[in-house]
């Protein structure tokens, strides 16, 4: 791919993520439901003491005016401040951030790591007990609900055997002063085992709660595609020239079976994300997803509208990963 | 596929033998939310005011009997109708070790009361928590000294949402760094707060051991203290059974049975100050007439809800207010259960084949309003339910004298302070913010306005009393009940009683 072409790309994000702030702005705001009401709550204030509210939020002034001030803002970087956190909007999202993004490359990584062993063998194996098991069990993972799986996890794991935390990220005990955010990679940097294997021991329920849908989904995905690739010409071929059956599956089709399992994996990824929502509630993991829920319920305008946006980068720039990766996997595909 | 369970058995138990306990002296409380920032003066939410409270003083407080007493004043009088006069104690010290003084009171007063108090052209969004609040001055050097605009009974009664803040400290580290640093009188310092996770906090050792009229005084009883976040319910009874935590709040109706089963953990309840009605829109089509609003009012058994749904744990009211409340009409007797009288309400309003109208709640409080429905519907009001989000259903229902569109709205309005005015007025005086009904009658307005102002708390009583007989009479909302708030608690806590305002004060809670 020509470095001509990857700007081309890149700049096609402009309108994209433009539109998705407009959409984003004009969704919330048309939704019913006023924050300075939402804020007030049940208390008998005056109509002056209401209108002061509304002035100091910003939220006197009309749609339009308010719709090119938060544009303007945004290109610059500044996203307003957020109504209840009363800091920019940007700050308290940062925080959260991290906790979201660790969660979802373990939750990631345990789906890869189960997904491809056990989509390859349900193909090898098509049609045995073990495929059908898998099969089975891929259906039942993308059909649980996250909080009904997470909460069955809880009550096993934490609170029968109580050999797993039930919530959180990292014991109290453990005190880590943060380098580059995430609990796993600082822990370790810090020289501080018990402190990693603590966190280890925190995230292992939320990832494989967040991870199973994606399991399942990559499970299957890897199965029809290795079984595709085995019916190919040249598996046949390479068969025919008695090469060995793991050198077969392994070198030449795995490779080639692989490349729909990345791509998926690359978009799924983004809706991890959104699955985040649930499961960090469950867990009480302090990340984005539950903030974002929180802030929807109260009417946080600026902070819904700069976390949109930012899930909507983010699943832009997969789905753009996605793509690259495609090339790189099969050489025949352009951009 | 052996080999690899048998790794995966073997790290889960390594896992587990590692998973640290919390330290002894640890006392964790599972809480349902963060707080939004830590500066006492900018925010506007229960549950950030909860965290910081454990924190911060305030010039008074109150005890679980939601008793008003002096905390950071060592007493107060009111010198007239506008007037009151606040003297400061002693001796109280701030977490970095300067003593308060009246000058800090005043300050925090000022800070949440002028235009741009908070800095960055910002008010304060506690403004209007302190109503016609006009100035604060010092007099006699030790005393702070509040004029109102006008006459405001309920000032003893709100002070308790404020706390008190260092001048000198706000004004080093500015609204910023107050949104993240304490330094405060409470019982207890901040030690970290890991945003959305917890709030961590250690005894404050040169505490002045607090309102005097709260014992014990002195030193808070457990050495580390931590606010854990766990917002979803299951999880938190999972982290109260598994001993995780030590106290959880909104343990759910249905999970109460869990709880009392189990070895470690009780269950302990305290009246709410939540009132749950009915609103019916007066000036619609159906229930401009009274008797179709009389038949709900018969139609519904309020003791089978309590006892099947709400587990016992409410108390049935027939008046707007709650059974503790100053000025509580204790006489109302209300509309007892009678569907036939229902029924031949209906009939006698024109509806002999019943009527059909639709009840609007918000998703929490599905359930309950479904088991309402079905009573109304087995005494001819065939009421179809219809789950909305609170922040939609308040803009459709709060109208403040505006035009309405539904048939009923089942919902509620806290009244934290547990005075009469703070639930009264604005849900039964014309056109209120909380006038969900569409409520109108020119003796209660009068009533209500002139109890907001009497200074004379036997003939305010009274006016509150006169006020909820004529509403309860109007009927313009089926008036339910209170619940009751639970909380679940380990056996090994002791010291620590629920309170009313559903703050969780954590001096004196002690962990055997």
């Amino acid at each position: 791919m020509s470095l001509a072409r990857l700007i081309e790309r890149l700049l096609q994000l402009i309108p994209v993520l433009l539109g998705v702030s407009v959409i984003v702005f004009v969704m919330i705001t048309l939704t019913p439901g006023d924050p300075v009401e939402i804020m007030i709550g049940d208390q008998n204030i005056t109509a002056e003491q209401e209108a002061a509210m509304r002035e100091d939020l910003g939220l006197d002034r009309p749609v339009h005016e308010r719709f090119f001030l938060f544009l303007g803002n945004a290109v610059q970087g500044d996203f307003g401040e957020s109504f209840y956190h009363r800091r920019p909007v940007i700050d308290v999202i940062a925080e959260r951030l991290p906790a979201t993004i660790e969660l979802s490359l373990v939750a990631l990584i345990i789906a890869l790591v189960t997904a491809i062993p056990l989509g390859v063998v349900a193909a090898i194996k098509k049609n045995s007990m073990t495929d059908r098991l898998a099969t089975v069990g891929s259906l039942l993972g993308v059909s649980l609900p996250g909080f009904w799986f997470g909460i069955l996890l809880l009550m096993l794991f934490a609170v029968q055997l109580q050999i797993l935390p039930v919530s959180g990220r990292i014991g109290f005990s453990s005190e880590i002063e943060p380098i580059t955010h995430f609990l796993l990679i600082d822990t370790l940097l810090r020289g501080r085992p018990d402190a990693f294997l603590d966190a280890l021991s925190h995230i292992i329920l939320p990832a494989i709660t967040l991870g199973l849908p994606m399991t399942a989904i990559l499970m299957r995905v890897t199965r029809t595609s290795m079984l595709e690739v085995m019916r190919q010409d040249y598996v046949t071929f390479a068969e025919a020239k008695g090469l060995r059956r793991n050198r077969i599956l392994f070198r030449h089709a795995l490779k080639n079976a692989l490349i729909p399992t990345v791509s998926v994996a690359a978009i799924e990824t983004g809706s991890l994300l959104g699955g985040n929502m649930i499961v960090e509630t469950v867990f009480g993991w302090p990340g984005l997803g539950r903030l974002v829920v929180e802030s929807i319920f109260v009417r946080n305008y600026p902070l819904v509208q700069a976390a949109v946006l930012f899930y909507a980068l983010t699943y832009v720039m997969l789905n753009f990963l996605a793509d690259i990766l495609y090339t790189v996997l099969n050489p025949r595909v352009k951009l | 596929m052996k080999h690899l369970t048998r790794i995966m058995l073997a790290s889960a138990m390594a896992l587990g033998s590692m998973a640290p306990a919390a330290i002894a002296e640890d006392l964790v409380v599972g809480f349902t939310a963060d707080a939004n920032t830590l500066d006492p003066g900018n925010h506007r939410n229960r549950e950030t005011e909860t965290i910081i409270r454990n924190m911060y003083d305030g010039i008074l407080t109150r005890d679980s009997g939601m008793n008003i007493l002096p905390q950071i004043a060592e007493s107060y009088t009111q010198v007239s109708p506008t007037v009151y006069d606040f003297k400061i104690r002693k001796g109280i010290l701030f977490h970095d070790g300067t003593e308060l003084t009246p000058e800090d009171v005043k300050f925090t007063l000022d800070r949440l009361t002028s235009e741009g108090g908070t800095g960055d052209g910002q008010t304060s969004p506690r403004a209007s928590l302190l109503g016609p609040f006009k100035s604060a001055e010092i007099v006699n050097g030790d005393t702070v000294r509040v004029t109102l605009s006008e006459p405001w009974p309920l000032l003893p009664a709100m002070l308790p949402f404020q706390e008190v803040v260092s001048k000198d400290f706000v004004e080093k580290v500015g609204t910023e760094g107050l949104a993240t640093q304490v330094n405060g009188t409470g019982p207890f310092k901040l030690v970290e707060w890991r945003k959305g996770d917890s709030v961590i906090m250690e005894r404050f050792e040169d505490y002045y051991g607090g309102a005097p009229g709260i014992p014990p005084v002195g030193k808070a009883c457990v050495e580390r203290a931590i606010f854990k976040i766990i917002p979803e319910s299951a999880s938190r009874v999972a982290a109260l059974l598994a001993g995780d935590v030590h106290i959880i709040n909104e343990l759910p109706p249905f999970a109460v049975e869990q709880v009392r089963n189990s070895p470690n953990a009780e269950v302990m309840t305290v009246n709410g100050t939540r009132s749950f009605f009915i609103a019916m829109n007066v000036k619609g089509e159906i229930f401009d007439d009274i008797r179709v609003r009389q038949a709900v009012a018969h139609a519904i058994d309020k003791k089978l809800i309590i006892d099947k749904i709400l587990g016992g744990n409410a108390e049935a009211i027939n008046g707007i207010l709650s059974p503790d409340a100053f000025g509580k009409n204790k006489d109302l007797d209300g509309y007892s259960y009678d569907p036939e009288k229902a029924r031949a309400l209906l009939a006698e309003a024109g509806y002999p084949d019943g009527i059909e109208v639709t009840m609007d709640v918000q998703g929490s409080y599905k359930d309950t309003a479904q088991a309402v429905a079905s009573l109304l519907t087995k005494a001819g009001i065939k009421t179809q339910v219809a789950v909305g989000e609170s922040g939609l259903l308040s803009q459709k229902w709060r109208t403040e004298g505006g035009e309405k569109t539904g048939d009923m709205y089942f919902t509620s309005w806290g009244n934290g302070s547990l005075d009469p005015q703070g639930i009264f007025m604005p849900t039964h005086h014309t056109a209120a913010r909380g006038n969900s009904a569409g409520y109108s009658n020119p003796e209660v307005d009068k009533l209500l306005e002139e109890a907001a102002t009497e200074v004379d708390r036997e003939k305010r009583a009274e006016m509150y009393r006169k006020a909820e007989a004529i509403a309860a009479a109007d009927v313009p909302y089926a008036y339910l009940w209170v619940p009751q708030d639970i909380y679940g608690v380990s056996k090994r806590l002791s010291g620590w009683q629920p309170s009313p305002d559903s703050r969780i004060n954590l001096h004196d809670a002690c962990l055997k």
